[in-house]
């Protein structure tokens, strides 16, 4: 008997993609390692020094002590395994691949379409690009990181993943938008 | 033919003619039209009948406060009770009936209350239907809700889209009038971030009914280029129909915008109307002022409007509100419409104005007639004449509209929500806003300044103020040229003496002087208990126009100032506000996120009925060809699992990672038993309580290596058990060093179970799953064939020989149908939790069900897990106490039924044989049933006084809800294998 | 409709991202305190009206346990800090 698992995304087959790439889109990425970073109690300073430090990684974060890092580039493990060595005793590293989703939403209409559920301002002046933090969207938390005026990644629990989609497409009903797994 | 359309006038274009229905009357108006003004331009005076009486009553206002003209607009699903016609924008296709008349509005049964309204004073429902207490609910009730009503909504699901925005800005700007649009342009100016909301369909406020000429022209001139301006601002968010609503704690305010409230056809793709939560810095609340009322006799008769409205009508609309109009009046505004209506072609009865010293200048060949008052009116369905009394000298006066004008007041609603009260302003004999703070500030007209000029300073100086608080340069405003302008100063005339029929203090519910004076007259003269007692005040309107009289004329009843009255509470909303708009997109699927199980899709493909578990849907059943029922299925499953092997999705536990020095320090306190001595790689059952001793939740600890662990948590107490957690780490023990997170959604896991499990898995693990080298209790990472990691535990729910295995979440259907594969061979089976729930009840293991907050571990059976020798756990204090250590307390038993045809059900209480059926007698609960298809028969898990001792006795199983008593006998709760053979196997 | 509370970590946040738990003044007594002391912690709150210390948890957000002085007759918050801030343990 031949053991190959082949690992199936959270949404696959319930994505309900709107095909095209419309004014505003909203890519699912299929690939991403995840990892949540924690640093060891009273070594915050140091463990964000070397998330930052190295620009290798994107460091979002989460809250005092704690990020997720994403990475195209890295498989899961190596990931863990990358962050663990650099991190050292600074840091616990677990990984999240499996248990986050990581989207996209790109366009000119992005942070109109994200006020719809969020709260927080979301205004280029008051939510710069580069910035990061877990918040509520609707019923679910997600953290929300700008990567550009126009464009924001989301990252959601694997389990809500579906109906965190199918809210934003409502939260983009007025609004021009696409859906579908990223392409790379 | 009364009112009527001009010949020319108003921001109405005529080039668009638009058709609607009243009733079912086909009628047309134009764009820019409301549809009250296309009613009045089709002379429909009577648009609805009263709450209480059942009068026939026509259109008083031009704006949002309008108590009498309340239609349904919209028909079967897309129905809207009660929307005021004088806001409703026209729209091609509109369809409005009139509402409270029956059999039409026309001829109104109901209207033989209007006759016998000396026996329905204020109170009267109170007083009259109070005996039988009975009869109440079933027939006065609904009997007197069907005579008194409003519109009536439907029942069909509501086809259109709701949305909520959150909104954030340095300055709000509430009211699109000479002050809101002033302050607007100051604030666009200097680079603020401005949201400027306005509930008209056209911004523009006064400036749309004023005459006042601004820089020489038509004062709408100023307010549109005003708004271009405003447009090219890319801070600045223009917002009309949309209403501010409320305002909340830190500058938080509420509005509604009717996105497609003005269109028969709807897009699917937007909604409806929008609800928008806006987050301000600073607010100018530049809300105008109302008109008031004057109470006299007759002064609900259609026809019959504020002297406001009137001037709109004739400057906004292009409608003469009648053809010849008599104006009441107690100061300038009066004149105003005067002239307003005159310059439009349309002849004045007279002027009555109250005031004996008025200096006003009416327009030529208007009689005034000074110190006067109308004292009643006559007409059936619209008004034809007033009697006007002056100094005792009656004379009818013909006319087919009247326009009163009772003075203003600051339209102060929002400011005062938050528990400020308002202030009494002897000046201008109304009440002001109470400073309400840096965030919100009044101005214009809602501030008491009611020129013009002195509206747009106020507005820009206001709009300036908060440019310097927030740091910037202000930028200039330069108000144009105001033209010659009236000062509405009026002399305040509570109530006009001499009435000779009802004079109606609140239109909306029908409360006249007299219910007041009866309220005072039987102790309810607090201005909070006489609204209660009369329900002046108290409709959709809330008041807005009759409030301010009720409280004059109380305080002229009592001999104090206004001041001393007080107002009622002001609360959102300022005007009503559809569920669905507060609802926004969460209902249905969008109400409650669904949480989908990494084997969902698994689960799927072999057939699961699912149930909702929380948020989750888990796997229940997985009916086989043939079987009919559910308990077929789930028995199956049962003994499939007690004979070969079973696979049931555990994915949905709960599951977090903790690390650190400490972290074995931390999880000793936070479990009453020993986690200290765990030994790597070997899990362990951990009960975690309450600190007043009682079980908290159950679930697994292993440890990963010396400084990591895995604790699961029952499904259900997933996210309280993680808040736990993290409260303990930060604010009872910040000093332990250990970080957690939970890991819930990273895994997919599954248990297998039965005594074939490890043939099964080792055919997929690499590891060696023997006995010796795989015991109970191990916990460990191993590798599966085909190179994947994944977590392997030794623990079991059902008794059996079982195993969980956790692999990464997107390889769980993968690996749960590799198993399959590989236990083909084995009998293997799918199960769900009802199987689950068969084989837990069978073993005597305890769940939610039994660990319902008023159980000790002792209670369960749990005791000897307690470490009493450690210095401190969660619980440990309390749960020495008397009471938790009693030996009479409910101990959990379990139960085999004895009478195979009734049924024993979980909520049933337990009896001693013989004893009378009582909650006196109650001897313990049932907390879990079920069919043992390994028994044969029913069984029950239970708790029962001192039941440990009571093994053998038959007793009675209590079910008054459904009315089944029936005998089952005491037992051990552990059904099956109580040696553990099975499980260590 | 909404009540915004500044979480010292995430910024201003409506009144949704926070669960809250109660009062913030009792401290956890020593394991063996009298019963009086353990009795009181448990299960005796004043429920004063004005100024109080609340624990509220940011749970849409960093998930740390925060303690918001507030009024709760004027709704006035007059700070927001970390529970575990000056105890040693903030991360």
């Amino acid at each position: 008997m031949a053991y190959d698992y082949q690992a199936v995304h959270a949404l696959d087959g319930t994505i309900g993609a709107v095909p095209g790439q419309r004014a505003n889109h909203l890519a699912v990425h299929r690939a991403t390692a995840i990892a949540v970073v924690l640093a060891a109690p009273g070594h915050g300073a140091e463990a964000a020094g070397i998330l930052v430090a190295d620009g290798a990684f994107e460091a979002r974060f989460c809250g005092p002590g704690e990020w997720l890092v994403l990475s195209e580039v890295h498989a899961p493990e190596t990931l863990v395994a990358e962050l663990s060595v650099r991190l050292g005793a600074f840091a616990f590293v677990v990984d999240q691949s499996h248990g986050r989703v990581a989207l996209t939403l790109s366009g000119p209409d992005a942070a109109r379409i994200l006020a719809n559920g969020i709260a927080v301002d979301l205004h280029p002046g008051a939510f710069a690009v580069g910035r990061a933090a877990t918040m509520l969207c609707n019923h679910l938390s997600v953290n929300l990181a700008r990567t550009g005026v126009d464009r924001f990644d989301l990252v959601v629990m694997r389990s809500f993943a579906e109906a965190f989609v199918a809210d934003l497409k409502v939260m983009a009903r007025s609004h021009d938008l696409s859906v579908d797994f990223a392409t790379r | 033919m009364t009112a009527y359309r001009l010949a020319s006038g108003g921001l109405i274009d005529r080039s668009n003619t638009i058709g609607f229905t009243f009733d079912g009357a086909s009628l047309s108006g134009h764009a820019g039209d409301t549809l009250a003004s296309a009613l009045l331009a089709n002379d429909r005076l009577l648009v609805g009948r009263s709450f209480k009486y059942h009068r026939p009553r026509g259109i008083v206002t031009a704006g949002p406060a309008e108590p009498n003209a309340l239609v349904t607009i919209g028909t079967g699903a897309r129905r809207d009770p009660n929307t005021k016609a004088t806001v409703a924008e026209l729209y091609d296709g509109l369809a409005a009936t009139s509402q409270n008349r029956w059999p039409s509005l026309a001829f109104d049964i109901g209207a033989v209350n209007d006759r016998l309204s000396r026996f329905l004073s204020a109170g009267f429902y109170y007083k009259t239907f109070m005996w039988p207490a009975a009869f109440w609910e079933k027939v006065y009730e609904p009997l007197i809700r069907r005579a008194a009503g409003l519109g009536r909504t439907d029942l069909p699901r509501d086809p259109d889209g709701y949305e909520k925005s959150w909104a954030h800005c340095d300055l709000l700007v509430v009211g699109s009038g000479p002050a809101g649009l002033a302050a607007a342009l100051v604030a666009a100016r200097s680079g603020l971030r401005v949201i400027l909301a306005e509930q008209d369909f056209v911004l523009g406020g006064a400036l749309l009914s004023e005459t006042t000429r601004l820089d020489g022209e038509a004062p709408f001139v100023f307010a549109r280029h005003a708004l271009d301006e405003l447009h090219g601002h890319p801070g600045v968010t223009l917002l009309p129909r949309t209403t501010v609503f409320g305002w909340y704690d830190d500058n938080v305010f509420g509005a509604v915008e009717r996105v497609q409230k003005h269109s028969a056809t709807i897009d699917a793709a937007r909604p409806v109307e929008r609800l928008w939560r806006i987050v301000a810095k600073h607010a100018i609340l530049a809300t105008g002022a109302e008109e008031r009322p004057l109470v006299f006799g007759g002064n609900d008769r259609p026809g019959i409007m504020m002297a406001s409205a009137a001037s709109t009508y004739a400057n906004r609309f292009g409608i003469a509100a009648g053809r010849s109009v008599a104006i009441f009046t107690n100061g300038s505004s009066g004149y105003r419409t005067a002239e307003d209506l005159s310059a439009q072609g349309v002849e004045i009865a007279a002027l009555i104005d109250s005031r004996t010293d008025a200096s006003d200048r009416a327009p030529d060949g208007v009689r005034v007639v000074r110190g006067g008052g109308i004292i009643d009116t006559k007409g059936r369905r619209r008004v034809r004449a007033v009697i006007a009394d002056r100094g005792g000298f009656e004379e009818l006066i013909a006319c087919d509209a009247v326009a009163m004008s009772g003075g203003w007041s600051p339209v102060i609603h929002l400011a005062c929500q938050r528990g400020g009260k308002p202030v009494w302003s002897q000046a201008l004999q109304a009440f002001l806003a109470p400073e309400a703070g840096d965030g919100l500030v009044m101005a214009g007209a809602a501030a008491g300044h009611y020129r013009l000029s002195e509206c747009l300073d106020d507005g820009a100086r206001k709009a300036s103020a908060i440019v310097e608080a927030l740091g910037r340069p202000v930028a200039g405003f330069e108000r144009p040229v105001v033209g010659e302008e009236v000062d509405p100063s009026f002399t305040a005339l509570w109530h006009v003496p001499g009435a000779r029929s009802k004079a109606f203090v609140d239109f909306q519910n029908d409360v006249h002087g007299k219910d007041l004076g009866l309220a005072l007259r039987e102790g309810f003269g607090h201005v909070e208990h006489a609204k209660r007692y009369t329900t002046s005040g108290m409709a959709t309107d809330q008041g807005k126009l009759g409030n301010i009289n009720a409280i004059g004329i109380l305080a002229t009843m009592r001999g104090v100032s206004p001041a001393e009255v007080g107002t009622t509470t002001f609360r959102p909303f300022y005007t009503p506000v559809s569920f669905g708009a507060l609802a926004g997109s969460s209902r249905d699927e969008h109400a409650m996120p669904v949480r989908r199980s990494p084997l969902h899709g698994w689960a799927a493909r072999h057939g699961a009925v699912f149930i909702d578990a929380g948020l989750w849907y888990r796997s229940s059943w997985f009916p086989k060809a043939g079987e009919k029922t559910w308990r077929e299925s789930v028995d199956r499953e049962v003994r499939t699992v007690r004979e070969h092997a079973g696979l049931c999705d555990v994915s949905t536990l709960g599951k977090i990672e903790v690390f650190g020095p400490d972290a074995a320090e931390f999880l000793n306190r936070l479990y009453c038993n020993p986690v200290l001595k765990l030994p790597v790689g070997k899990a362990r059952y951990g009960l975690m309580l309450r600190e007043d001793g009682m079980v908290y939740d159950d679930g697994t600890v292993s440890r990963l290596a010396e400084e990591h662990f895995l604790v699961t948590t029952t499904t259900a107490m997933a996210a309280g058990v993680l808040s736990h957690m993290e409260f303990a780490a930060q604010v009872l023990w910040p000093e332990l060093r250990v970080r957690f997170l939970s890991v819930s959604d990273q895994w997919a896991q599954m248990s297998i179970a039965g005594p074939k499990a490890r043939t099964i898995l080792q055919a997929v693990v690499e590891d060696d799953l023997s006995n010796a080298a795989f015991p109970f209790l191990a916990a460990r990472e191993v590798r599966l064939k085909g190179n994947l990691k994944a977590r392997l535990f030794r623990i079991s729910f059902s008794g059996e020989l079982a195993y969980e295995l956790a692999v990464p979440a997107g390889y769980g259907e993968a690996v749960a149908d590799a198993l399959m594969r590989a236990g083909e061979p084995q009998g293997l089976c799918a199960y769900g939790v009802e199987a689950l729930n068969v084989l837990r009840i069978e073993k005597g293991h305890v769940t939610h069900a039994e660990l319902d907050g008023r159980v000790t571990p002792d209670d369960a059976g749990l005791g000897r897990m307690m470490g009493t020798g450690k210095p401190d756990f969660i619980g440990k204090r309390l749960s020495t106490r008397f009471g938790l250590t009693a030996a009479d307390r409910a101990q959990l038993v379990g139960l085999k039924a004895l009478e195979a045809d009734k049924d024993m059900r979980a909520g049933a209480h337990l009896l001693k044989d013989g004893a009378k059926p009582s909650t006196i007698n109650d001897q313990g609960w049932v907390s879990s049933v079920c069919f043992s298809p390994t028994l044969g028969t029913h069984i029950a898990l239970a708790f029962l006084k001192s039941g440990r001792e009571r093994y053998g006795e038959k007793i009675v199983v209590w079910d008054k809800l459904r009315g089944v008593e029936t005998f089952a006998e005491v037992c051990d709760p552990v059904f099956v294998d109580p040696e553990n053979r099975k499980l260590m196997a | 409709m909404a009540s915004l509370i500044s979480c010292p970590h995430c910024g201003v946040r409506p009144k949704e991202e926070f669960s809250i738990r109660g009062d913030a003044t009792p401290v956890r007594p020593a394991p063996m305190a009298s019963d009086e002391a353990w009795n009181d912690y448990v299960h005796v709150r004043a429920n004063p009206r004005g100024r109080i210390r609340e624990h509220w948890q940011h749970v849409a957000g960093c998930r740390r346990w925060l303690v918001v002085e507030r009024d709760n007759f004027t709704h006035d918050v007059f700070s927001v800090t970390d529970a575990a801030a000056g105890r040693g343990g903030a991360q």
